[in-house]
């Protein structure tokens, strides 16, 4: 209330002063006019929440269900209510109070997940004031992206258009990144859009890059996982120190280290690592090195995936492939080592999910995958690696990732394949709420229209 | 005027003598769809091939005895795609050291041995237009090339495609996004210094032109021409010189609309003509005057917000001016971009509403009328150059992928027998690698 | 005693005196006798003598048509074998690059005013003023039978003219032959500079030839009309291209791929310039245009896939093939085609090194007569010297080398050399080398190198097989390979191909081994540094 009672004595000031300053009528009305809506507003308020808590239902109507997990429903609708489906099939009990929308002719998919992007901490990349993923020095576990955040990035409602509903934001560089969150593409503030937090603490070993050819620089591997070693050693003795000197006051009590502090949940193997891995023998190395050290861990890149899947399937790491639009290092690889890594993961049995590694191209998600099928990917497979896969692997699969009762309502309608480039989204839904397409492309394309229509 | 065209092609065939060319080849490809571009789709069409020239399409034509027929059952064949924007097969991008570098010439630097034309083809590319870099507000002069990967820079030189000198505006010619070392100042420094800079240019070219005619003139007196020396020929000139008389146009690398109107007033100014523009992100705002004024645009997709300049660049821009009257093309302005066009030609579909028909043109036709070659290439069409590519989906689709890619009736691209050489490969290094664990 | 010695050491200073005198000074007279003669320009003689009298070939012919003056020194020379000396017509030994004048910033162009002037560095036109004697390279060029060198001056854009030296003492002076042979250019870029870029140096040529042209009309027409036409202003750049330009004295293009030997001959056709072509390793890739230029050759055979060549870029695989196969059979190939063709060592800097690649381009298929003349009357005619040397004729200079085992094969040794007539005995590698190595050095090694400047750690892994080593440097500067090593007794010689900052080349170390340790010097162009390596125990 005392609120409230602030606020209001806000334009009262205001109409104070511009009493003083005798200024025309017209704009005392105005002034007052506002002040009248506003009272008016406070009046209808308790209203409004009461029909916010009656939760809204919507009913999707009559589109092809593509569920992921289960089989394709030919025709069928989905009920949303609040935040979550309530019910789904070819024939569901359409409420009274329910918003329908009729969608025959569209398909229902689940919102898709982008294994790793930048959305929110990079907006312009050669603009260094704008770019907010890589922080300086080379161990800095301590920082995390969601500490970050800008929800006002345009990149966000253009990757959405596209029918991305969440997305793992990381930050890179070093050798320890930082730890990374899962938001939603909506919402207001970073706490808005964040759903969970952190999500893994984010690991990099050295890229082969180039155009098939081989960096002179050899990829040591080795040292990076002894430097790792010994990172995660200090950290478990700063933890054992600190217990000891609660036990035995006679002991002295470590200093706060920031960086061993927040390696804590992993050496417990509590928080995940991901590791960006690329060269074979790297990915080799990193295996061993999280199973002695007993770590989550999910692999991230694995470009030479291909040659070591079935180890990497026997350790039971899930993979997050990096963006498609990276090139193989080495040209014995073939030009296609990247297109087909996909395919030759799954077929090993490896828990795959695409990314796009990016924010100005993260629209770009369904396309990667695609171009995966175009490789030998199985379809449905490529779909779950966009959805499904990627819910699991981030620990959200109960809450996301499949069109099924109970999840929440992150749906996306579309006039054609979710995967395809030739299909338009026509509808989407985040955590129940529809969501807005237009957005920073399409503001600036229909400001131009308009030049076009005058004369 | 038609001597001159014929010394030319003269002078054209013993350069390219000079080297042994090869011919191009017989083939025929069989019951494919065909998307001709310009004459509509085939389904179930054949193409026959004769020393690398398309002299037949249709349905059910018979093939010659002993040719090589490729079954396209199930795919898409269409036009190689063009690339009207790159960098790839060259030794070097810039001439960084100096504001304007019009006297180098990337002819002088092809690398016929870049992976990167592989890649090219791996993508259905046949043919590039291959530039210096934005470093310069003038830069040097630009080349095409057909992707024959594996033979001489002299086969795959297309020398009846336009002259072309590039030009940049904004920020990188401004030096804006450079550090370190190479960011040491330089004129110019802002936009205008950017169009001062080529005015000037392009006066002191209108003065050398000048004192040549001046010279010719007098060295027609029989008097006086023992003594008249001749001006000092200076090739930084000449290109522009070349672009007064309208034997070389300009392609200019620009983004912000404002700097790309300047552009057109300065070639008004001058007398030249402007080929296209380059990425021209903010095109969509002046679309109306590059309609009226009939220049192309060849641009990205949807790589933006990489800079300043880039950041009102929408995917929806090639769709829009293409509905709008501008001649577009899509280029891959990299060696990674450039073999996945038809991946950025079908994003104008999401983008832009384009059909499948414009979406096409944007990565064959229009690119190649923006270089000047599409009576040769660019569609297929009897009498052009059987450069192909063949599809094992619509080009289009997210799911295709290329199957083969054909210059002059000669596969250079052969995903099949790719493959085969591989698993050949793989097979030959195993028992090998076992021996060595002994 | 102790007056004798000194007594001793007084002779000794005066012999060295003496010794040194200008050339006026009658040269000794030598009979070799014995002999298989190798004329190169005529038929082998069995059983032959060579006189040779104050610097010259007096005579040559079969034993027993040569009488021995009386003045004459026997060479007993049974069962060896008689070549002319052998010339290296591009080379860098004796070098001393001077790091260019002037820091990098001073070189850097005026950018406030975007210049046209050139702003390459003019100042390393004389090879001779760069040059430094070294005694080890001296004995090493006389050990693998090389006589005369080219010093072609180091790599830049308008790099200078050469120097034609007969390694014939300690001193410059009275080594030269000709110090002003060829007009040096590389397709290189200005660091720092305009040109930056390979198209830049291109257009540079192509300017520069035009301006040179331009100049000479311009001083013509004013010598003829004085009165009607302004005195060009002096440039001392274009005077110095005008000899080449003009006159057509020979410019040497250095090509390090098959494109640089294309725009090579696009620019010497296009000048009408009496080009050479240098390096050419990939002169088989283009032999059309080779063939059809008919530029004298000068040609490396260092066999390495230039990089941007498809065989250095399509898989490790295809460039080890190609370093062992492909690229040794150039010069087979060029001589299959008709080309004449001088072998030369280039970026070796190793003379041992070179013979040995000339060796293995024999075993490619190069006929070994043909490649015996690559190394004497060919670079003789193309130097201008082939009145003079080149082969073993009466009235040449005596540059004439003695060998167990024919040239060219393996376990050839080269036992004796005459450099204008002037004896030098060769260490006979029986005696002092090729001993058994001591110890295995194989194994992973940290490696610690200190010079005036700076203090360097490295990894050296060393595989060792007999006395001959292989094996990499590791470091932050990048992977370096030993090109080259051997172990005699506790002696170890490494050659290393370094690339430092972009830049090849190679360093020499020279030390002693233990089982454990090895120390040190390690030589590099102009400089040398300190190198201790201690084993790094084997875990497994």
């Amino acid at each position: 209330m005392k609120e409230i009672i602030k606020m209001m004595s806000r334009p009262m000031n205001w109409l104070e002063k511009m009493r003083k300053k005798k200024k025309a009528s017209l704009r005392h009305f105005i002034g007052l006019g506002l002040v009248f809506c506003w009272l008016a507003g406070l009046v209808w308020w308790p209203t409004l929440a009461k029909a916010a808590e009656t939760e809204p239902v919507i009913a999707i109507k009559g589109a092809r269900l593509v569920t992921v997990t289960g089989s394709d429903i030919p025709q069928g609708t989905i009920l949303i209510k609040g935040k979550y489906i309530v019910d789904i099939g070819p024939s569901v009990t359409i409420p009274p109070e329910a918003k329908v929308i009729e969608a025959q002719g569209l398909v229902a998919y689940p919102g898709m997940i982008d294994g790793l992007t930048y959305l929110g901490l990079q907006e312009i990349s050669m603009v260094r004031a704008t770019v907010d993923m890589r922080e300086t020095g080379n161990i800095n576990p301590q920082v995390r992206a969601d500490e970050a955040l800008r929800p006002d990035s345009v990149h966000i409602p253009i990757t959405r258009a596209n029918g991305t509903t969440c997305a793992l934001v990381a930050p890179t560089g070093g050798l320890i990144s930082g730890m990374s969150a899962l938001i939603k593409l909506d919402g207001w503030t970073p706490e808005e859009l964040v759903i969970k937090v952190p999500v893994a603490m984010h690991i990099q070993f050295p890229m082969m890059r180039g155009r098939y050819r081989r960096s002179s620089r050899s990829v040591s591997g080795s040292k990076r996982i002894k430097e790792l070693k010994k990172l995660f050693n200090e950290a478990r003795y700063y933890e054992k120190r600190r217990l000891a000197a609660q036990k035995n006051l006679l002991l002295p009590y470590p200093d706060f280290d920031e960086k061993l502090e927040a390696l804590l949940p992993v050496v417990h193997g509590q928080l995940p690592v991901m590791i960006s891995v690329y060269a074979e023998k790297d990915i080799k190395e990193v295996i061993k090195f999280v199973q002695e050290e007993k770590l989550k861990a999910i692999l991230y890149g694995v470009h030479d995936g291909w040659k070591v899947a079935d180890e990497i399937a026997r350790a039971g790491l899930p993979v997050i492939l990096d963006s498609l639009y990276n090139q193989p290092s080495r040209w014995e690889d073939g030009y296609d080592a990247l297109y087909r890594n996909p395919a030759a993961l799954v077929k090993a049995g490896v828990k795959i999910a695409f990314s796009s590694q990016s924010a100005s191209l993260a629209k770009d998600l369904p396309w990667h995958a695609a171009k995966a099928v175009a490789f030998g990917l199985d379809q449905k497979e490529a779909l779950k690696a966009v959805t499904i896969n990627p819910a699991e692997i981030f620990g959200l699969g109960d809450q996301m990732g499949s069109l099924d009762k109970g999840k929440l309502a992150n749906i996306v309608l579309t006039d054609g394949d979710l995967l395809e480039i030739r299909r338009h989204v026509k509808h989407l839904f985040i955590e129940g709420k529809e969501i807005d397409l237009s957005n920073y492309y399409t503001d600036l394309l229909h400001k131009f229209e308009k030049r076009l229509k005058e004369k | 005027m038609k001597w001159r065209k014929f010394v030319g092609l003269i002078l054209a065939m013993v350069w390219l003598g000079l080297s042994p060319l090869g011919a191009g080849q017989d083939l025929f490809i069989k019951n494919g769809t065909l998307l001709t571009i310009t004459q509509g789709i085939i389904h179930g069409g054949d193409i026959l091939i004769i020393d690398g020239k398309i002299k037949e399409i249709g349905q059910n034509l018979t093939p010659p005895k002993g040719i090589r027929v490729i079954d396209a059952t199930g795919k898409y064949v269409m036009p190689g795609i063009i690339d009207s924007h790159t960098h790839v097969a060259l030794s070097g991008t810039n001439e960084a050291s100096v504001a304007i570098s019009s006297e180098v010439r990337m002819k002088d630097v092809i690398n016929p041995e870049d992976p990167a034309i592989f890649t090219a083809l791996t993508g259905g590319v046949t043919m590039v237009h291959t530039m210096h870099g934005s470093a310069n507000p003038i830069g040097g002069e630009n080349v095409v090339l057909k992707m024959k990967w594996g033979k001489s820079s002299e086969e795959m030189y297309v020398p009846y495609a336009y002259r072309t000198l590039k030009f940049a505006l904004g920020e990188n010619p401004k030096r804006a996004n450079m550090m370190g070392f190479s960011a040491q100042p330089r004129y110019p420094q802002t936009r205008m210094g950017v169009i001062a800079i080529i005015r000037r240019e392009f006066a002191k070219a209108r003065s050398y032109m000048r004192e040549w005619e001046r010279y010719n003139q007098l060295k027609k007196n029989k008097k006086l021409v023992s003594f008249i020396l001749p001006p000092r020929r200076n090739l930084r000139l000449e290109p522009l010189v070349l672009m007064l008389q309208g034997k070389m146009v300009a392609r200019c690398h620009t983004y912000q609309a404002d700097e790309t109107l300047e552009f057109i007033k300065l070639s008004k100014e001058f007398g030249f003509k402007i080929g296209a523009f380059e990425h021209a992100w903010e095109a969509y705002k002046i679309v109306k005057e590059l309609a009226a004024e009939k220049i192309g645009i060849s641009v990205f997709a949807d790589n933006w917000a990489y800079k300043m300049e880039a950041y009102q660049g929408i995917a929806y821009m090639a769709g829009f001016c293409a509905k709008h009257g501008v001649l577009v093309s899509i280029n891959s302005d990299s060696g990674e971009r450039i073999r996945r066009l038809f991946n950025d030609a079908a994003k104008t579909m999401r983008y832009g509403d384009l059909s499948e028909d414009e979406a096409l043109k944007l990565i064959t036709i229009n690119p190649a009328i923006q270089l000047g070659v599409q009576k040769r290439v660019g569609s297929l069409e009897v009498g052009k150059d059987a450069d192909i590519a063949i599809f094992n989906k619509h080009p289009l689709s997210a799911y295709t992928r290329c199957e083969m890619t054909i210059i002059e009736g000669e596969v250079y691209f052969d995903r099949a027998k790719y493959l085969e050489e591989q698993q050949k490969k793989a097979a030959a290094k195993k028992p090998h690698k076992k021996g060595g664990q002994k | 005693m102790r007056v004798i010695r000194n007594y001793l050491v007084f002779l000794l200073v005066i012999g060295f005196f003496v010794s040194s005198l200008p050339a006026e000074k009658v040269k000794p007279t030598y009979a070799v006798v014995g002999c298989r003669i190798h004329p190169v320009t005529g038929p082998v003689i069995e059983n032959g003598t060579i006189i040779i009298r104050n610097g010259k070939i007096e005579t040559l012919g079969p034993a027993a048509k040569v009488n021995i003056p009386e003045d004459a020194e026997v060479v007993e020379a049974q069962g060896l074998e008689a070549y002319p000396g052998l010339i290296d017509a591009y080379s860098q030994y004796f070098l001393e690059t001077k790091s260019p004048s002037g820091s990098t910033a001073q070189r850097r162009p005026p950018f406030s005013a975007p210049a046209e002037e050139r702003s390459w560095d003019k100042t390393n036109f004389l090879v001779l003023d760069n040059l430094k004697f070294k005694k080890t390279t001296l004995s090493s060029l006389h050990k693998a039978g090389i006589t005369t060198i080219l010093v072609t001056p180091p790599q830049q854009i308008f790099a200078g003219v050469s120097t034609l030296l007969n390694l014939n003492g300690e001193k410059f002076p009275p080594m030269v032959l000709n110090d002003k042979v060829f007009l040096h250019l590389y397709f290189t870029t200005s660091r720092g500079g305009y040109p930056s870029s390979l198209m830049g140096t291109v257009a540079l040529f192509r300017q520069s030839f035009l301006d040179a042209q331009h100049y000479d009309l311009q001083k013509k027409t004013f010598l003829r009309f004085p009165a009607k036409v302004s005195r060009p202003e002096y440039d001392a750049f274009l005077e110095r291209l005008l000899p080449y330009v003009v006159e057509k004295k020979p410019v040497v293009f250095d090509c390090a791929n098959m494109q640089d030997i294309k725009r090579a001959i696009n620019l010497i056709e296009e000048f009408k310039l009496n080009g050479f072509i240098a390096g050419a390793n990939e002169a088989w890739r283009v032999i059309d245009w080779v063939k059809r230029a008919k530029n004298p050759l000068l040609v490396t055979v260092d066999f390495k896939p230039p990089l941007g060549s498809r065989y250095a870029n399509l898989g490790e695989e295809l460039k080890k093939k190609a370093e062992k196969e492909i690229y040794p059979r150039n010069p087979a190939e060029l001589q299959k085609n008709g080309l004449t063709f001088a072998l030369v060592s280039g970026k070796i800097s190793n003379p041992k090194e070179f013979i040995k690649k000339v060796t293995q381009a024999v075993e490619a298929g190069l006929p070994a007569d043909k490649a015996l003349q690559a190394l004497t009357i060919v670079p003789a005619r193309l130097l201008q010297v082939d009145s003079y040397l080149g082969s073993l004729e009466p009235g040449k200079i005596a540059n004439v080398i003695l060998t167990k085992g024919q040239l060219l094969t393996k376990g050839c040794q080269v036992t004796r050399v005459f450099v204008d007539g002037l004896s030098f005995e060769v260490q006979a590698p029986a005696a002092k080398g090729a001993q058994a190595p001591s110890v295995n050095l194989s194994g992973k090694w940290k490696v610690t190198v200190v010079s005036q400047m700076v203090t360097m750690e490295m990894t050296m892994d060393l595989t060792q097989e007999g006395s001959s080593l292989t094996g990499r440097l590791t470091s932050e500067m990048g992977n370096w390979e030993i090109s080259e090593g051997t172990l005699s007794g506790d002696k170890l010689t490494l050659v290393i191909a370094a690339n430092v900052m972009g830049q090849d080349m190679e360093l020499t170390f020279e030390g002693q081994a233990t089982k454990d340790k090895i120390t040190g010097s390690i030589s590099f162009m102009g400089g040398s540094a300190e190198m201790t390596a201690t084993r790094i125990p084997d875990k497994s």
